[in-house]
């Protein structure tokens, strides 16, 4: 029941950050096309940069390299 | 015995990922360099003909295939198989599509009114064509691991082969998160 719950947790935050990106996605978009400062966009793209880094490349795991694992 | 042994494993563990990370590291600096390039060469010039629907359109697409590729990745550290098995190949797929759009209708567009003899021209194809070169990389990295899986390669107390696939094929994302800023939409 608990892994079943780990599991969930997971794929749930996995979506969430999708959906962060995509959100991120459309913004730059609209920042993009409107007449908005360019350093905004820039802001964007490293949010986007630093989801993926995080929460799909697990750049964190670097910290504790003899611990092994991942989730 | 058996502590030494999962310390040994550890510590190897901790070299591949330090190795993989290096390795993108010195990915990283190939696309700074052709990153400062494009605004040596060209400033913040953007061709008005540049279609954004279909760089918005294929960053859609990568997007999904990192978010599928991060399903696998759960699955199979949870043991689930045929999970990862579904997503990897979805990823796959994804990332052809991505590949196959660049290739076949990008640069044949862009060729009509920035062709390579142009300073846009230069740096579009140049980065783009970089880029393309680590999606067909990526691509062969997680065929290799489907094929691993299928032999049963893979559980979730060793599933760094697919991991370290998996995060490359993630690299490979956040380097076009900062080319489709660069070449679409940075600019008046």
């Amino acid at each position: 029941m608990q892994e079943l719950k780990i599991d969930s947790q997971l794929l749930r935050r996995g979506a969430i950050v999708f959906a962060g990106l995509l959100v991120l996605t459309a913004l730059e978009f609209a920042v993009a096309v409107s007449t908005l400062p360019g350093i905004l966009l820039l802001a964007l793209v490293l949010a986007k940069a630093a989801l993926i880094l995080i929460y799909y490349m697990h750049v964190r795991d670097l910290r504790n390299l003899d611990e092994g694992g991942g989730h | 015995m058996a502590a030494h042994v999962a310390e040994n494993y550890a510590h190897q563990l901790g070299n591949r990922k330090l190795g993989l990370w290096l390795f993108i590291l010195s990915e990283s600096m190939i696309f700074l360099g052709l990153i400062l390039v494009r605004f040596y060469m060209q400033g913040v010039y953007r061709p008005d003909e540049l279609n954004q629907v279909l760089g918005l359109g294929i960053t859609g697409i990568l997007l999904i295939s990192s978010f599928t590729a991060n399903r696998a990745e759960v699955l199979i550290s949870r043991g689930n198989r045929r999970g990862f098995l579904r997503n990897l190949a979805v990823t796959l797929l994804l990332g052809l599509v991505f590949l196959l759009i660049v290739v076949a209708v990008e640069w044949p567009e862009v060729y009509h009114f920035a062709p390579p003899s142009t300073g846009y021209g230069t740096v579009f194809y140049v980065l783009t064509g970089m880029h393309a070169f680590h999606v067909l990389t990526g691509l062969l990295v997680l065929l290799v691991v489907l094929m691993q899986s299928r032999r049963d390669r893979y559980s979730p107390a060793d599933y760094w082969g697919a991991q370290g696939g998996i995060i490359y094929w993630h690299f490979v994302d956040l380097v076009w998160v900062f080319v489709y800023m660069v070449l679409y939409l940075v600019g008046p």
